[in-house]
């Protein structure tokens, strides 16, 4: 499965990469999001559990990441397992683009498979589903932020959420922070893209 | 006797359909030993992945378990790999490439489906819940199902032994002739040509019960296969190294099979192998998901074809170039399909005097191939009719007429063919000109104009196709590489009061093998055909058997007993002189009665069979008592049915949808012994030939490797509401070299009709510029083949 | 299937409290397609409320300018209603072209609707109709009950009762089924009554939808003609092996304009 798409962000591109790597925002803007847990500075383990139709399964699995390039861009790889349902694996190449009003972009381009009963039973929901789920991810994070989803014009405001808060005040981030947020980062896109 | 009903060539109903129809048949699934246990396997999600652990800790804990292996535990024991029953010489004189087979996986899973590991629980769900605890640590690894890419530099390799992918490159024809045919043609025609893969979609799922007697030493596997015995040989002598008399297999009602239960499955193994470890009965019965998975599949040919004609378009030569699928490991047959039952059929029923094929078995991350009703030649067929029907449309020539020019005349047989084969006797004229006539093809373009005034477009589409049935005569098979012979065994057993039970070594499982043999029998005894049980699929108690396909059990098995017959009528005629006290060349033998030759003394079977078992006073050096008579038949030849397919279709151009609107099958099926049985048989066989012209496909994803048509919300089976009422008829000469003159018909509906239903296709959008279209020509397709070549004309 | 608390209440307040009370239960009314994911075990649900033992869910009858049809009642049965046949044939039809004949005699319209299927029949039929679903706690417009994939405005223990459907002049629904599953590759509902002219259309998208450029025009002429170059764009439309996007945009147009036909035929 081939998905790209975009997200219009009403904050700064640094303020929605803080964000989106805050793992206590991103557990709680990501639909069914049980943990999202830190292994290591590139690896972080998430447990998702998913919903479509009447079809749920509980996904475990870990984010891997590479060409961080903060706060514009990074590569990430997934593996995930729910035992009865299969299994879901690819990768998405991230990019935050400033936007001329203040505000910024998030796209994304993923590229992945879902394997075992779900591609067998699934294959017609698939796409349809990863698009849902990251637009209600993207929903959940744009309110998060103080925005309204679906092109709300307004900044948000500032020190609105935590992200703002785990800014740390300037542009150098600590060393073996950024990574650690990057991948929050990445684990809510690649599990909202991915895990149905 | 041979009644009014029940006589050979008489329409006699199914004497099975009583218990099918009433619920009393007994599948597999149906059978229950005491103390049985359940099998659920798991199966590899991954296309291609390396194992490197497998944790069956937690799966052994789970409630009911009794037992979980894996391939280390059948290593440790001795297993060894799922034969392949067939080996294919490289055109460098090398063998096939035949990498091992492993009964579950060892080290590494080759596809979707691919068994990992089995667990015996005292239900099957507590086995299917043990089963989602087994933890696999995968890598995984980049797949390859196409088998082009496959053979491509650079792609994953499936296995070591093979490299390039690359099975055997086969060869057949001579080359020389070929080139030299194409430099003299007048015109060419070129097609490349895909033959989809298709999924066999037996209504019973594969399924399997085990149980070993420790007291007897002896184990049983009842199993729905169509050829018990060869299931039993290929795993006691080459799997599990048992000794062969202390197996029996059993295949009792099975409910449908296409080849795809001809072959040994690794599932037949491992629950043998394990009732003995565990010491309980195992049943195991596939899900559908399952058997969409790991049941073998047909077709996945990648084609490039050319043919060569003078000006007036008769053939000259033929050049064909196939890259075959075989899937992930080597089925039992795998190898033979698409060599011998292929490259040898693309004369088809023409003269082309010059054939050269080039087969390249190629191996993917795909479920096995094999075979799959027709076997390589509807692969065959497809190839050629349609190079015939494309090269007329190029050329400008009616398709009767190209097709008529081209045959191989009736006066012409026995007819050697370039790639083989020796056609015994044939009269393609006769069904074309049948077929022709009850098809109104005279009627056509009036009923195209008027489908063009409704919106619709509607096209008319030929198929004149040959196969070689008969399967087969051993020393030729084993010439090709086949590894057994392909003879049949038959016993005829007359008990004392004159009853009769017959043992075949074909298997029915949709044949009406038990109406067909019994009419066969009753008519040459002249008994009551209700007398005539016809008994199959028992190792115990049929002597040997090579089993049902390749429409070979009239022509072989049928033949089998008709020899059984022969010795049992010889053996009465003894009798009867004793009895008569006449002289035994004195005796004439009819219709179940023995008669001193120009006298009225005559005695009836039914008092022989009694005085066989009653031997009061015998002279018994010279006359045996007892009346059960066993035989053995190897054919001297294939036998080649042949027909004539004419297919009209409407198609609907603002949504691409086609309907077959008339379909007539007019065939060459030698001598017929039930009517409504063939008839039954082409139906069945043309609804699957026109379901893989339109609907059937499996896809895997070309990327992942997963199997996307998984079920039946993707896998488009067709129904009885995408066929027409088929117009069905006959025009017959006798097979020349088998007692009952028969040629088979299981095959030829699947075989003769998809291009015929392509053609058609093509016929009705040619106005629309549409001049090729790939199988199957689902709605989507067809829709989009419109707008190419409407864009294309506009460009 | 895993193993579930099967409950079978006899009243809708009953039905409530166990799916208020139970940790993760689910409703089954037809069972058509949850008894399927249960079996392939991608669903584990602790408790299954059965909803068939509730008479209030049950019955067709026309009141006034609308025809109200119960959430239990199976689709066979509003194939054959006479009731539908005479008030709205087109209902009857959609809801005798679901499945097969075993599917219609177990599934349900409430059901269905509760489901949204991206590529079932009935939420065309209520979108393209104006229907009006009653639950066990309010009333909501076939406008605002569908909202996404498999996604209804339907609360957690909220149930459906009943739909009103209004009888309009005119309407007809044409389905071009998916060869395979025979649900909607696309299907178009399009009708004519007193809220005006709805078109629309399942199987296509993520979600059933409406095309407000075929209203308009059909409001003003309604005739196949009217909108034989209105096309819905592609872009947001399934992809699958059965049907690119392309394709399916270009039989939302063919089929409108059949249901148009059909329409003006059958009234």
């Amino acid at each position: 499965m081939e998905l790209k798409n975009e997200q219009r962000l009403p904050v700064s591109r640094q303020k929605a990469w803080e964000a989106l790597n805050d793992p206590d925002v991103l557990a709680a803007c990501i639909p069914g999001c049980e943990s999202l847990e830190r292994v290591d500075d590139h690896n972080y383990d998430a447990t998702v559990n998913t919903k479509v139709g009447p079809v749920k399964a509980r996904f475990t699995g870990r984010v891997t990441l590479e060409n961080l390039q903060p706060p514009e861009s990074y590569t990430l790889s997934f593996e995930g397992n729910s035992g009865q349902a299969g299994f879901a694996r690819g990768s998405a190449d991230v990019y935050l683009d400033e936007e001329p009003d203040g505000g910024c972009r998030v796209r994304y381009d993923v590229s992945a498979t879902v394997g075992g009963k779900l591609a067998q039973l699934g294959s017609r929901l698939v796409k349809g589903a990863a698009e849902k789920n990251a637009s209600e991810f993207f929903g959940n994070f744009t309110r998060h932020l103080g925005g309204e989803p679906e092109g709300a014009a307004e900044e948000a405001a500032a020190g609105s959420g935590q992200a703002a808060q785990a800014e740390g005040g300037g542009d150098s981030p600590r060393t073996g922070y950024w990574p650690w947020v990057a991948g929050g980062a990445v684990v809510v896109l690649v599990i909202i893209i991915l895990l149905l | 006797m041979a009644t009014a009903e029940t006589g050979i060539g008489k329409a006699a109903k199914r004497k099975e359909d009583r218990r099918f129809l009433t619920g009393e048949g007994r599948y597999t699934d149906d059978i229950d030993l005491p103390g049985q246990v359940y099998a659920c396997f798991l199966r590899s999600p991954h296309a291609h992945a390396r194992i490197n652990r497998i944790d069956t800790g937690p799966a052994r804990e789970a409630p009911g378990v009794v037992a979980v292996y894996t391939g280390d535990d059948l290593a440790a024991d001795g297993v060894g790999g799922i034969p392949c029953g067939w080996q294919i010489t490289d055109v460098d004189g090398q063998p096939m490439k035949e990498p091992a087979h492993p009964a579950l996986a060892q080290g590494k899973v080759r596809y979707v489906g691919d068994q990992v590991a089995v667990v015996i629980a005292e239900s099957y769900h507590q086995a299917k819940d043990a089963a989602e605890r087994i933890d696999v640590d995968y890598d995984i690894l980049d797949a390859v199902v196409s088998p082009a890419e496959a053979l491509e530099e650079g792609r994953p390799q499936v296995h070591d032994e093979a490299p390039g992918n690359q099975c055997y490159v086969w060869e057949l024809g001579d080359g020389d002739a070929v080139d030299d045919a194409f430099n003299r043609a007048a015109h060419v025609t070129r097609l490349d040509l895909v033959n989809q893969r298709l999924a066999p979609n037996a209504i019973e799922p594969r399924a399997a019960v085990a149980s070993y007697s420790r007291g007897e030493d002896q184990y049983t596997l009842y199993t729905t296969s169509q050829n018990p015995h060869v299931t039993r040989l290929l795993m006691s002598a080459f799997v599990l190294n048992l000794p062969e008399h202390k197996v029996r297999v059993v295949a009792p009602d099975v409910g449908g099979g296409f080849g795809s239960k001809i072959f040994h499955y690794a599932e037949e193994a491992v629950l043998t192998w394990a009732s003995r470890k565990v010491g309980r009965p195992i049943k195991w019965t596939a899900e559908r998901v399952e058997s969409f998975m790991s049941d073998a599949h047909g077709r996945d040919h990648v084609t490039h074809a050319e043919l060569a004609m003078d000006d007036s378009g008769k053939f000259l030569g033929m050049r064909v170039n196939t890259k075959a699928n075989l899937g992930a490991y080597l089925s039992t047959f795998a190898p033979s399909v698409p060599t011998i039952l292929y490259g040898t059929l693309l004369a088809g029923q023409y003269t082309t005097p010059a054939i050269h094929c080039r087969v390249t078995g190629v191996f993917t991350n795909t479920a096995p191939v094999d075979a799959y009703r027709g076997a390589g030649r509807p692969e065959a067929t497809y190839v050629v009719e349609r190079l015939v029907s494309a090269a007329a449309r190029e050329m400008g020539m009616d398709q009767a007429e190209i097709r008529r020019r081209n045959f191989i005349p009736r006066d012409a047989f026995p007819y050697q063919t370039p790639v083989a084969l020796t056609y015994d006797v044939g009269d393609y004229d006769a069904t074309l000109t049948e077929a022709m006539r009850m098809a109104d093809v005279d009627g056509f373009e009036a009923r195209r104009k008027e489908a063009q005034a409704r919106g619709k477009y509607r096209g008319i589409g030929y198929s004149t196709y040959i196969e070689a049935c008969g399967l087969a005569p051993s020393n030729i098979a084993g010439a090709l590489g086949a590894r057994a012979g392909l003879f049949e065994a038959g016993e005829v057993r007359l008990h004392p009061t004159g009853k009769v039970t017959v043992f075949t070594g074909s298997h029915s499982h949709g044949q009406g093998h038990e109406t067909t043999f019994a009419q066969i029998v009753a008519s040459r005894l002249g008994v009551p055909y209700e007398d005539v049980d016809v008994v199959h699929g028992d190792t115990d108690r049929i002597a040997f058997g090579m089993g049902t396909y390749g429409s070979r059990s009239l022509a072989v098995g049928g033949s089998a007993i008709m020899k059984a017959l022969d010795k049992v009528i010889d053996k009465g005629r003894k009798i009867a002189a004793h009895m008569l006290e006449a002289a035994e060349q004195d005796i004439e033998y009819d219709d179940g009665t023995y008669r001193v030759a120009g006298t009225d003394k005559e005695i009836s079977m039914g008092e022989i069979a009694f005085s066989a078992y009653v031997p009061h006073n015998y002279p018994l050096e010279q006359l045996e008592p007892g009346l059960d008579e066993n035989a053995f038949y190897d054919p001297t030849n294939f036998t080649y049915p042949a027909g004539s397919h004419i297919c009209e279709v409407e198609v609907d151009p603002d949504t691409g949808k086609v309907e077959v609107v008339n379909f007539t099958a007019v065939d060459d099926f030698g001598n017929v012994i039930n009517p409504m049985i063939v008839e039954g048989q082409v139906h069945g066989g043309l609804a699957q030939g026109i379901g893989q012209a339109l609907l059937e496909q499996c896809i895997y994803d070309p990327d992942s490797g997963q199997l996307v048509t998984g079920t039946y919300m993707d896998y488009i089976m067709p129904r009885a509401d995408d066929l027409p009422s088929f117009r069905v008829g006959t025009q017959n000469t006798p097979c020349t070299h088998n007692p009952l003159g028969v040629k088979g018909c299981g095959e030829a509906g699947t075989i003769g009709s998809p291009p015929a239903v392509i053609d058609a296709i093509i016929d009705a959008l040619s106005p629309l510029g549409v001049r090729h279209l790939d199988m199957p020509a689902t709605p989507v397709r067809v829709w989009q083949a419109i707008q190419d070549a409407q864009g294309s004309r506009a460009a | 299937m895993h193993a579930f608390e099967y409950h079978r209440p006899k009243t809708l307040d009953e039905a409530a409290a166990v799916l208020a009370r139970a940790e993760d239960a689910s409703p089954v009314a037809g069972g058509q397609t949850l008894l399927q994911t249960l079996r392939q075990r991608l669903a584990e649900p602790s408790d299954l409320v059965d909803l068939r033992g509730i008479p209030d869910l049950y019955g067709i009858t026309r009141e006034g300018d609308s025809l109200r049809i119960g959430a239990m009642v199976r689709h066979n049965e509003v194939a054959r209603s006479r009731e539908v046949e005479q008030a709205i044939p087109a209902l009857a039809g959609l809801a005798g072209g679901i499945g097969d004949a075993q599917v219609r005699n177990m599934g349900t319209l409430g059901g269905s609707i509760a489901n949204n299927d991206p590529a079932a029949d009935y939420p065309a039929g209520l979108l393209g109709l104006g229907a009006t679903v009653h639950t066990s706690q309010r009333t909501i417009p076939a406008d605002e009950f569908f909202v996404d994939m498999f996604e209804t405005a339907l609360e957690p223990g909220e149930i459906v009762r009943s739909v009103d459907f209004p009888i309009p002049q005119r309407a007809s629904y044409i389905k071009f089924a998916q060869p395979a599953s025979r649900f909607a590759l696309v299907g178009v509902m399009v009708s004519q009554g007193a809220g005006g002219v709805r078109v629309a259309v399942t199987g296509a998208g993520p979600a059933v939808f409406r095309v407000p450029d075929m209203e308009q025009a059909l409001a003003l002429d309604f005739s196949a003609d009217a909108i034989r170059d209105i096309r819905v764009p592609a872009d947001e439309l399934n992809d699958d092996i059965h049907g690119t996007p392309e394709y399916r945009a270009h039989l939302v147009t063919v089929l409108a304009r059949r249901a148009v036909e059909a329409a003006l035929n059958a009234g």
